[in-house]
């Protein structure tokens, strides 16, 4: 079963890995986003509201989150945190403008 | 969580049938990682330039209870992998450490060390009224097993009820829904509905259970109210159910979270409340990183058997608390709780810090 299960998990990764490499990187340098707890772009707000509301309630805004990480990371919480894809979405822009 | 220790052996009053039902549910597991593998690896060669993530929080912990010292190293990484829009991939894994004197309070140390996977699961975001999962996930029971991880949770001891509903080993192998029933901008409904498959002892091991959870949310209050219910169905079914609350008033920085829960092995409810030292949610200073809490148990002895990992007599306990949020995702934790039973009182010593960190899971560099 053990090996079964890791077996699978490394096809999956292969075939992550040909797909990905395959596809144009994103551009390697410092592109730290600034952060989230400051953001007050337009539709930054309202996405912060939805932040504190359902994010906040267990964990502080992140230190820094890279563009590159935030749709793991926000379908990640969707997911766990249950939120709706239209707050997925408001604070996708918060976090990732 | 320390669901490592739970006691493998699910004897049951009628062994053949429990025999029979692992058979059949071993090849459903069987089934069940194989397609979810395939499926996998074919939604990957579809899915667009999405980034999956690699986080881990290291722990190291401190205990001293009963005067009996134990340290526990832990790590817990998590991969998260979108496949597109509509389909994620998370996997969650735990090393655990456990140090401790051969004898209790005499001898050489000596230590183990355990590994368990919590979730292994694949998941279907059809909307936003229902996400599809399947594989091994953790127990939707209450709250506390599905989002007080070590690096949330405000006190390092799990709540003594933590085992009711939650059996086996915290997590369930099977299939599961969950969402929002109806969002609006004063309220939200959600709920979640599982079944899980009687696996082995082992790493990937789970009960026959079913069950849901509903909660309401109140966001212009911080409130929110739920509750669960489960019918194991291994060895003599039984019902399980609970009730949870959490509470975060915007304007100031306290969180107050309960749970109440029964099963004919017992019942019993913990209320923690938590509070940082500043004067709204949004201060940032050196005071304001340290936060206060305090959490009052009781537990109320039903019928327990040596599976349920419940207390044999009546307890009730207290833990005070200090957190502190040092920069860079480091937290410090210390605390002492006292535990009163019939077996004897006990005073409860622990001390944690915990760093968790996150990097994309490709090349193209930490930005």
């Amino acid at each position: 079963m053990r090996t079964l299960i890791i077996t699978l998990l490394g096809i999956v990764v292969l075939a992550c890995s040909l797909k990905v490499l395959a596809l144009p990187q994103a551009p390697v340098g410092k592109q730290k986003m600034p952060k989230a707890a400051t953001n007050k772009n337009v539709g930054g707000n309202e996405g912060e509201q939805k932040f504190r509301e359902n994010c906040g309630r267990c964990h502080n805004p992140p230190d820094s989150l890279s563009p590159r990480e935030v749709k793991a990371v926000l379908q990640h919480m969707r997911v766990r945190a249950m939120l709706s894809a239209e707050d997925e979405q408001l604070i996708l822009k918060y976090l990732a403008p | 969580m320390a669901v490592n220790a739970i006691s493998a052996d699910e004897s049951g009053k009628n062994p053949g049938r429990q025999v029979g039902r692992l058979e059949k549910d071993s090849k459903m597991n069987r089934v069940l990682v194989g397609l979810l593998g395939l499926f996998c690896s074919a939604a990957a060669l579809l899915a667009q330039s999405d980034v999956p993530i690699l986080s881990s929080a290291l722990a190291f912990q401190g205990t001293t209870s009963g005067g009996v010292n134990s340290f526990q190293p832990i790590t817990v990484p998590v991969l998260v992998a979108p496949l597109g829009d509509h389909w994620l991939f998370e996997s969650r894994g735990e090393v655990q450490g456990f140090i401790a004197r051969q004898d209790g309070t005499s001898g050489p140390y000596t230590g183990q060390f355990f590994y368990s996977i919590d979730y292994l699961q694949v998941d279907y975001l059809v909307n936003s009224h229902v996400t599809v999962t399947a594989g091994r996930f953790l127990t939707p029971f209450n709250i506390y097993n599905e989002r007080f991880p070590l690096w949330i949770a405000n006190l390092e001891g799990t709540p003594i009820i933590f085992t009711i509903g939650t059996r086996t080993s915290a997590s369930s192998n099977g299939g599961m829904a969950r969402g929002v029933v109806v969002a609006r901008p004063k309220y939200t409904v959600n709920y979640t509905a599982y079944f899980s498959a009687l696996t082995a002892p082992g790493n990937f091991q789970s009960g026959r259970a079913a069950g849901g959870r509903a909660g309401l949310f109140l966001p212009e209050a911080g409130l929110e109210v739920g509750a669960s219910y489960q019918r194991f169905l291994q060895s003599t079914d039984y019902n399980a159910a609970g009730a949870y609350f959490t509470w975060q008033p915007p304007p100031i920085p306290l969180d107050v979270r309960a749970e109440y829960a029964h099963s004919p092995g017992g019942q019993g409810y913990w209320l923690e409340g938590a509070m940082r030292l500043a004067k709204s949610r949004d201060t940032n200073t050196w005071l304001s990183r340290l936060q206060t809490v305090a959490r009052v148990q009781q537990y109320f002895k039903g019928s327990p058997g040596p599976e349920d990992l419940l207390p044999g007599t009546d307890v009730n306990q207290f833990d005070f608390g200090l957190n502190y949020y040092l920069p860079h995702n480091v937290r410090l934790n210390g605390s002492y709780g006292r535990q009163f039973s019939s077996a004897g009182n006990v005073n409860i010593w622990n001390f944690e810090i915990t760093y968790r960190f996150l990097f994309p899971a490709w090349p193209g560099g930490h930005q």
